[in-house]
């Protein structure tokens, strides 16, 4: 097992104590879990102060709602995240930010010829990272926009300066990809 | 509005788990996945896929004050040596300083080329030197008193544990008798790197019921390299 699994096996046990009122099983999930949060709700908002105030929120109501949690739909890691990113994306919208700020995957090169190939790793975080990467520039950018910044497609297509059907049509083009892709 | 084709349900769950449907639409959307287990399990692969991608960002440095408040709006005790046993430079530099104090005091130290040591305190009192770790060359660990020790109860024990990272979390060494000497070899005690934490802790006989201190901490510290 390699340290990303164990810790995202970790990430589960250990909000499963939370569940059971551990506070220092809670400490622990925060440490193990907190600084790439933080590092995805800066990308959210554009914001330091936003996205401590967020990831703060994000763990208040992740120690309330511990309960809720149920590992047979998923990982802890997935359930956190979502937490985070439905917080943002509903309470806080980005303003529109320059399109040439960088994006995690913005230097990985298009693809071969036959785009949207799959990746056969059962593995399915590094499946997403490959499935990405057999994206068209075009198709993944918009959706990596969603992603990290929380755009809207209204957002995407004006920071892109790129007619709202284009975007649309080359996001679902995207989606559609990796979905086969995923094999979902 | 949720659409009849499949095809299209389908692409409906990709673009709301990604953030692009908003108000009355998501929460139409809500609805739906809290009816339809299959739509709902659609959204929940994809949410777990989409870790992937999270995780391409590096980890951000956490402020210092956001775990006190946090603890504070949850209303968490945890005990206050959980946090030095987490982080603070603190017991690195009185470990540093402590280190220099003692090989001015006692000489050079004649064991086999040490390459980390450390000194253990007492939480709280810096200045009181309780216990000395030195890691030689060759990875053992040799853990000596420095001052005569408290008697504990008979019906409690002294463990001794080392926490490398936060991720793996504390590991026990063992138990330790107060006031004796005792060699780890290098296979029990694993590497040993800067900073990392040691401590001793009062458990119940036989030491913690859990994989983690349960008791107080006697002693602590973070070795520092030779």
């Amino acid at each position: 097992m390699d340290e990303s699994n164990h810790e995202l096996e970790q990430a589960t046990v250990l909000l499963l104590a939370c569940a059971r009122g551990d506070g220092t099983a809670f400490q622990r999930l925060y440490r193990l879990e907190a600084p790439r949060m933080l590092a995805l709700a800066r990308r959210l908002t554009g914001d330091p102060g936003l996205a401590e105030e967020a990831l703060q929120d994000t763990f208040v109501q992740v120690w309330r709602n511990a309960t809720r949690f149920r590992p047979e739909k998923g990982s802890a890691r997935a359930w956190l995240y979502a937490l985070l990113r439905y917080r943002l994306i509903n309470q806080h919208r980005r303003a529109g930010r320059d399109e040439a700020e960088a994006l995690p995957g913005d230097d990985w090169p298009d693809p071969e010829p036959n785009p949207e190939q799959c990746s056969m790793q059962s593995d399915q975080r590094r499946a997403m990272q490959e499935c990405l990467r057999g994206l068209q520039g075009d198709r993944r950018r918009p959706i990596l926009m969603a992603f990290y910044h929380g755009f809207t497609y209204e957002q995407i297509a004006e920071t892109l300066a790129v007619p709202l059907g284009t975007i649309k049509s080359r996001v679902r083009t995207g989606l559609k990809g990796l979905q086969e892709c995923l094999r979902l | 509005m949720i659409p009849d084709n499949q095809e299209e349900q389908r692409l409906l769950i990709a673009e709301y788990v990604l953030g692009l449907h908003r108000g009355e639409q998501a929460v139409e959307i809500e609805r739906w996945l809290a009816e339809d287990e299959q739509a709902a399990r659609q959204a929940a692969y994809w949410r777990e896929h989409w870790v992937g991608a999270a995780e391409l960002l590096e980890p951000a440095r956490l402020p210092p004050g956001l775990w006190r408040r946090l603890a504070r709006e949850t209303g968490i005790a945890v005990p206050w040596w959980r946090g030095l046993w987490q982080s603070t430079p603190t017991w690195r530099f009185a470990s540093a300083a402590l280190l220099v104090a003692l090989v001015l005091a006692v000489g050079p130290l004649r064991q086999p080329a040490p390459i980390y040591t450390v000194v253990l305190q007492a939480p709280g009192e810096a200045a009181q030197p309780g216990w000395r770790i030195t890691v030689s060359d060759n990875g053992d660990l040799q853990l000596t008193p420095l001052v005569q020790q408290a008697d504990y109860r008979a019906d409690r024990s002294v463990q001794f544990w080392t926490l490398e990272n936060n991720a793996k979390g504390p590991r026990s060494l063992g138990l330790v008798e107060p006031g004796r000497s005792l060699v780890i070899p290098a296979e029990q005690v694993g590497g040993v790197e800067s900073g990392q934490l040691f401590e001793l802790t009062l458990e119940p006989p036989g030491g913690s019921p859990e994989p983690r201190p349960t008791g107080p901490v006697l002693f602590i510290g973070r070795a520092v390299a030779l």
